[in-house]
């Protein structure tokens, strides 16, 4: 059977460029060894432009799968399970990436970038640098091969057609010649349709790619045997690392924050928390390496962290990539089976890192003398240690599931992951906070005491009194909390001092202290926001649930009906601007409308007014939404309103998604018996008595019948039972006249909006026939809503925003040296 | 000893800490069995929506209170209070684990985690 329409010419070329990049990846790893061996430029030579090849090649891959996805190409499988025809174009490069081969290629594009990078400064390091970074090529690449290898599944091809697809065998569409012009893809998870998730995951990637390089660089030190002439190339490529990377983390915490309904920028998340890990043992890392660098000392803990940190990276990705999370996390990708070659892919350079550092070992020169107290090396290898262990409590945890797997053990993740969570990462910030703070008034060796506390005296006096306003003014309470509010307060002040010392100087030797100050604002920012939030939709109304003990408290969903205006609880007072003195909020549901594929709902806050009675005064309104995916089920979305000192979060949780039911009525007939039961959407009718009417009846007189022509008139008594409230009775009249016509008087039950025809009598039967007509929008239209207030989260994001560009000004000023 | 000796040895101490502090914080997959027979004690259960027996979410009079039934990986079938709004895509769900505990015949749930594999592996072409 030919089938009409498919254009298989690209899967051909798409394939022949997966072979050519995971071959071209293979052949620049040996070539560069044997450049490395011999040292010949020759080798050197070929090897580039075989590097380079499988740079090109990848890139072509991408831009090929971008062409099928942007022209709607369902013959193949990628496109098909990624896309629809309904995704709009800009989202397209979310699809390329959602799937797990897509973002295999983002990495080995990235890797194969920062190669070309590193190929053309590396110098002398560049064949032994090269190697591990072509190896890596080489293990990602085969991810996409998707090929039988004696019964065993090497890869999953993105080329793969939708009718060849495992999952797709026998499938009846298959059969049809034309099914191509019958079929839509299943579209782009809803979820992902964020604008965060253009750049978050490029930029988590490229964060991802550039922790390989001081990888690369460790192992080449550890190979060539020369432990202390690679810290200073490899350095601006960790302290990148900590750039990206951070900002990667960062912007996967605001996607959540902007998109996902579970209220909060952190929710510990394995997903999160494994990308969040490397980034604590690259900064640890990179400020070993200064150590190094300064001082000739930790040199075995620079390797072994460097090694740890890429090892970290690709057990993320075995985490995110197995299935092995399923149950415990809402963002991991779903199994595509290669759970076994991306273990081999982690144990391979896991093994192949330790195994060289352990044969090194004895060589490494380790310092022989205690460091000086009052020493900038010891203080930051403490600090570094902290974030080993700090890291070490979060991927311990996370690991959970893994630890089941291996140890057979039933282990459930922590009840209250957050308190878990901070329980431990409280004190550990407490500490790097405060050595963030002090260390960069430390010099290298030894520093004179006096001077020292001179300097900290002023930053420490000011954090004391800022901390005491806020502990006072937003009433905090946690005594660890307080700590770390000082010690955040103390950071940000020492860094901010030290910035004004330094400044004279130029720009460029700020960096640092930005970089530590905005560290410090996101501790500051994260312990406000978070501690401080309220939910201001709490719950006034309905059973109480505290009966059932202080747990199940949790009112945290308003019930709001379309016009009616709630106050919603109160917070503490910030004042500010235009919002509310009282920190109060006057809420009111306006209703919704259908915007493409969104249901919005609008949400009036308002001010209340100075005294009762006085009309309250409109602030602003939200619009969170409601994405209708028929497909793969509806997402809610929260809308949040930021303000300079706090954010109003707003999400639906609950909502009747019909937006076009005015007047739609549903008219149903019913042949019964008296004492039967008629079951309607939202009551039940049963016929109790019927009853036969004198034809003066005021009744009959009102409904403007003359009593003349009339032959009979029977009377129905109704009981209605009504959902939730009492039942009550209507009575429907039939009427039959002198010369046989037949008219009904209806009743209508102004409850439940359902009115009843009477519409004939078989006296034979003993039955009657009624005719009911239930109006659906009887009910009022509602919403089940959650509004939280985050406080002062505005200091969290500008804290990002100035570490990492603290940190791009000191890589920057490391590549001009 | 040297101090970063010392310090070597606070910081086992802290790994090993953080390693028996994770496994005693972890909560404890159970089936209804359990839960009960520990009435008060916090459990996860685990199982599946019971889709024949009645839902019960009247936002109207409380929207904190959704009721269904669930039955664990055993087949025992419970009655369940979420004490949280209804979740939503909940008639979906292929496997549940709830998060709280029994109380006199009854699973009062504080939490909620859903799995729908049908989300994201919904492999049917459908015909337009």
């Amino acid at each position: 059977m030919t089938y009409q329409g498919e254009q298989l010419i690209y899967g051909y070329a798409g394939n022949l460029l997966i072979y050519l990049s995971f071959t071209a990846a293979l052949g620049s790893a040996l070539l560069y060894f044997f450049a490395s061996d011999k040292n010949e430029i020759k080798w050197r030579k070929s090897a580039r432009i075989i590097f380079l090849v499988q740079f090109l090649s990848t890139a072509c891959i991408i831009l090929l799968l971008l062409f099928l996805l942007v022209n709607h190409r369902f013959e193949y499988y990628y496109v098909w399970q990624h896309s629809n025809s309904e995704t709009p174009l800009h989202y397209i490069v979310s699809s390329l990436w959602e799937g797990q081969e897509g973002s295999f290629l983002m990495w080995m594009f990235w890797n194969g970038m920062l190669g070309i990078f590193l190929v053309k400064t590396a110098q002398k390091w560049e064949p032994v640098t090269m190697v591990t970074v072509s190896l890596v090529q080489v293990f990602i690449a085969s991810m996409l091969l998707g090929i039988d290898f004696f019964g065993y599944k090497i890869g999953s091809n993105p080329f793969i057609l939708l009718r060849d697809h495992p999952d797709m065998a026998n499938m009846p569409f298959a059969k049809v010649p034309d099914y191509l012009s019958k079929i839509d893809g299943r579209g782009l998870n809803p979820l992902l349709q964020n604008y965060w998730m253009l750049i978050h995951p490029p930029v988590l990637f490229l964060g991802f790619a550039l922790t390989l390089i001081p990888f690369a660089y460790a192992v080449a030190g550890l190979w060539i045997k020369e432990y202390d002439t690679w810290q200073k190339p490899a350095l601006p490529w960790i302290f990148s690392g900590v750039a990206v990377l951070g900002a990667g983390v960062l912007m996967g915490g605001a996607w959540a924050y902007e998109a996902l309904s579970f209220g909060g920028f952190w929710a510990w998340d394995p997903v999160e928390n494994s990308s969040l890990v490397p980034w604590l043992t690259l900064v640890a890392g990179g400020h070993s390496l200064l150590i190094n660098i300064h001082s000739r000392q930790s040199y075995r803990t620079s390797f072994a962290l460097l090694i740890i940190t890429f090892v970290l990276v690709l057990y993320s990705t075995f985490l995110t990539r197995s299935g092995i999370l399923g149950d415990t996390s809402v963002h991991a990708f779903t199994d595509l089976g290669m759970s076994g070659q991306l273990l081999v892919y982690l144990l391979f350079f896991a093994i192949a890192g330790f195994a060289l550092l352990l044969k090194n070992w004895k060589q490494i020169p380790s310092h022989r003398q205690n460091e000086h107290l009052l020493s900038r090396e010891f203080w930051m290898f403490t600090g570094a240690l902290v974030l080993c262990i700090s890291s070490f409590q979060i991927i311990f945890t996370t690991s959970i599931p893994v630890i089941n797997k291996i140890f057979g053990a039933g282990l459930a993740p922590p009840v209250n992951p957050a308190a878990h969570y901070n329980t431990w990462q409280v004190p550990f910030a407490v500490i790097i906070a405060l050595f963030s703070g002090a260390g960069l008034f430390l010099k290298f060796r030894n520093t004179d005491r006096k001077l020292f506390l001179k300097d900290i005296l002023l930053p420490v006096i000011v954090a004391l009194i800022l901390s005491l306003a806020i502990i006072l003014g937003l009433s905090i309470k946690r005594p660890d909390l307080i700590v770390l509010l000082f010690t955040s307060l103390f950071s940000i002040g020492a860094n901010t001092k030290y910035i004004f010392r330094v400044l004279g100087g130029g720009w460029m030797k700020a960096g640092k202290g930005l970089a530590h100050t905005g560290f410090a604002m996101i501790l500051a920012g994260a312990l406000i926001s978070t501690h401080k939030s309220v939910v201001i939709s709490q719950n006034s109304s309905g059973i109480d649930v505290t009966a059932l003990g202080k747990e199940f408290s949790n009112r945290e969903n308003i019930l709001l009906m379309v016009g009616d205006t709630l106050r919603m609880h109160a917070w503490p007072a910030v004042p500010a601007g235009r919002q509310v003195g009282r920190g109060e909020y006057l809420v009111s549901y306006r209703g919704k409308e259908l915007h493409g594929k969104n249901v919005l709902f609008r949400i009036d806050f308002m001010k209340p007014g100075e005294k009762d009675g006085d009309t309250a005064l409109h602030l602003f309104s939200l619009f969170p939404r409601v994405q209708l995916n028929p497909k793969m089920g509806n997402v809610a979305e929260p809308d949040t309103r930021h303000f300079l000192t706090n954010d109003v979060y707003t999400f639906v949780n609950f909502a009747d998604l019909d937006t076009d039911k005015n007047d739609s009525v549903k008219i149903s007939e019913h042949t019964i018996s008296i004492g039967d039961t008629i079951l309607l959407s939202n009551s039940m009718i049963i016929p109790v008595n019927l009853y036969r009417l004198p034809v003066n009846d005021s009744l009959i007189l009102m409904a403007g019948l003359s009593p003349d022509s009339l032959e009979l008139a029977v009377k129905a008594e109704l009981e209605i039972i009504r959902m939730k409230k009492k039942s009550g009775y209507i009575y429907p009249v039939f009427i039959i006249s002198k010369n046989n016509f037949i008219s009904f008087i209806d009743d209508e039950d102004k409850e439940t909006g359902i009115s009843v025809s009477f519409v004939r009598i078989f006296p034979e039967m003993g039955k009657i026939h009624l005719r009911i007509t239930e109006r659906k929008n009887e009910s009022r239209d509602f919403i089940i809503m959650k509004a939280i207030v985050f406080p002062y989260i505005n200091i969290l994001w500008a804290g990002a925003v100035a570490m990492v560009l603290g940190t791009v000004i000191s890589v920057i000023k490391r590549i001009k040296k | 000893m040297k101090r970063s000796h010392l310090i070597a040895i606070i910081i086992i101490a802290l790994a090993v800490g953080a390693i028996i502090a994770t496994i005693s914080d972890s909560g404890t997959y159970a089936d209804f069995s359990d839960a009960f027979a520990n009435e008060g004690k916090e459990f996860h259960v685990v199982g599946r929506l019971a889709k024949d027996k009645e839902m019960i979410y009247d936002p109207l009079s409380d929207p904190n209170l959704f009721i269904f039934t669930m039955a664990d990986d055993k087949g025992t079938e419970k009655k369940i209070f979420l004490h949280k709004a209804k979740p939503q895509e909940f008639e979906l769900s292929e496997q549940i684990v709830v998060i709280g505990k029994g109380v006199s015949g009854e699973f009062h749930a504080r939490e909620i985690l859903m799995k729908c594999p049908s989300k994201y592996t919904d492999n049917q072409v459908r015909a337009e």
